[in-house]
């Protein structure tokens, strides 16, 4: 007798099944950055770790006017690139989402707008938004700003 | 290819010195379960998986974790730059100041050197898959201890948000899984290595 047919076991034995992720609402872009996901869905918190879901600390100390522009522009690229790199994984297993495809390309443009006026008003973060952003071509800028080390705030 | 913008993926912006803290911290840099073991280990695995889409989020997963070792190494930098010769004398971080001063350098909390020992490639889409769902745990309950142990909250802030990075990408790393299983004969999951033995290809 072939014992293999004889099985009518249930799913697969010797193989785990992770349930596969369907579309929650994202959070606001900075909340989900502090928060450290997009989706509600997938916010497991620790116990120990402060539950409070707010922005982050703005550098509201900074005495210079520049600066804490700066800072504030830093977060919220910081805050829409994040959302673009939680939802790069997303699409990676859900290349076919119709809500999450419409969004990544909606961030893509808002962040390229942002890289590129960051470059115009401060400094460039990318060798690109020299080129996207209103560059003057006498300026070398790729080694001006402080390191991301650094904690520009402090 | 991998091109640098100039900032960090969450920001860091510690003020008060802690070399003790540090030494924990460091051990997210280059301890077992850190983050340059898991980019090495996600960047490594990706060339032997037979689905593609997987080896795009290997790329994209070994990619966020070099932004997560950049953001350890923010830490355990910001935390030491002004370490006083009377901190360095304290028990805790006398030892590595020893061998680096301020230098940073990868090793474990209890000073093991960062080894390639940490992580695996073993060419086993399935055995790859299940060692980067082990990985991401491992990661997370490192992220719980110090957690448990660190009140400062510019340190605990970014130890949040890369605790909750880990539940995510197990998640994704358990949808990989379906996509690869989807591929297989599903009467036998281990009929053969998909990414070795050419038979058994849907």
């Amino acid at each position: 007798m072939d014992a293999i047919n004889q099985c009518t076991c249930a799913g697969h034995l010797a193989m785990a099944t992770v349930p596969k992720q369907e579309w929650c609402e994202p959070y606001d872009c900075e909340i989900a950055l502090t928060e450290g996901t997009i989706f509600p869905c997938l916010n497991l918190t620790f116990y120990k770790a402060p539950a409070n879901q707010k922005k982050l600390k703005s550098c509201s100390s900074l005495s210079n006017k520049d600066e804490r522009d700066r800072e504030e522009m830093m977060t919220e690229l910081s805050a829409i690139s994040f959302m673009l790199n939680d939802l790069t994984l997303y699409l990676d297993t859900h290349p076919d989402c119709p809500n999450g495809t419409p969004l990544f390309h909606e961030l893509l443009a808002k962040r390229l707008e942002l890289l590129s006026e960051f470059a115009e008003r401060f400094y460039p973060l990318t060798h690109l938004s020299m080129v996207t952003g209103e560059f003057d071509e006498n300026r070398y800028g790729w080694s001006e700003g402080p390191m991301p080390w650094e904690g520009a705030c402090i | 290819m991998f091109a640098y913008e100039k900032r960090l993926q969450f920001p860091v912006k510690i003020k008060n010195t802690n070399p003790d803290t540090a030494r924990l911290i460091m051990s997210q840099y280059g301890g077992p379960d850190g983050e340059l073991s898991a980019s090495m280990r996600y960047l490594s695995q990706r060339y032997s998986m037979p689905v593609k889409e997987v080896g795009g989020l290997l790329t994209d997963i070994g990619t966020e974790e070099l932004n997560h070792m950049e953001i350890i190494c923010a830490m355990v930098y910001q935390l030491t730059r002004n370490l006083s010769e009377a901190d360095v004398k304290r028990a805790g971080f006398d030892a590595y100041y020893i061998d680096h001063t301020k230098g940073i350098w990868p090793q474990a909390a209890a000073g093991v050197p960062f080894t390639s020992l940490e992580f695996q490639s073993k060419g086993d889409p399935i055995t790859d898959l299940f060692e980067n769902l082990a990985a991401e745990q491992k990661a997370r309950t490192v992220y719980d201890n110090l957690l448990r142990v660190i009140d400062d909250p510019d340190v605990v802030a970014p130890l949040k948000f890369l605790r909750a990075r880990e539940i995510v990408h197990f998640q994704r790393f358990g949808e990989a899984l379906e996509m690869t299983k989807e591929k297989l004969d599903c009467k036998n999951f281990y009929h053969c290595n998909a990414s070795f033995d050419k038979i058994g290809k849907k």
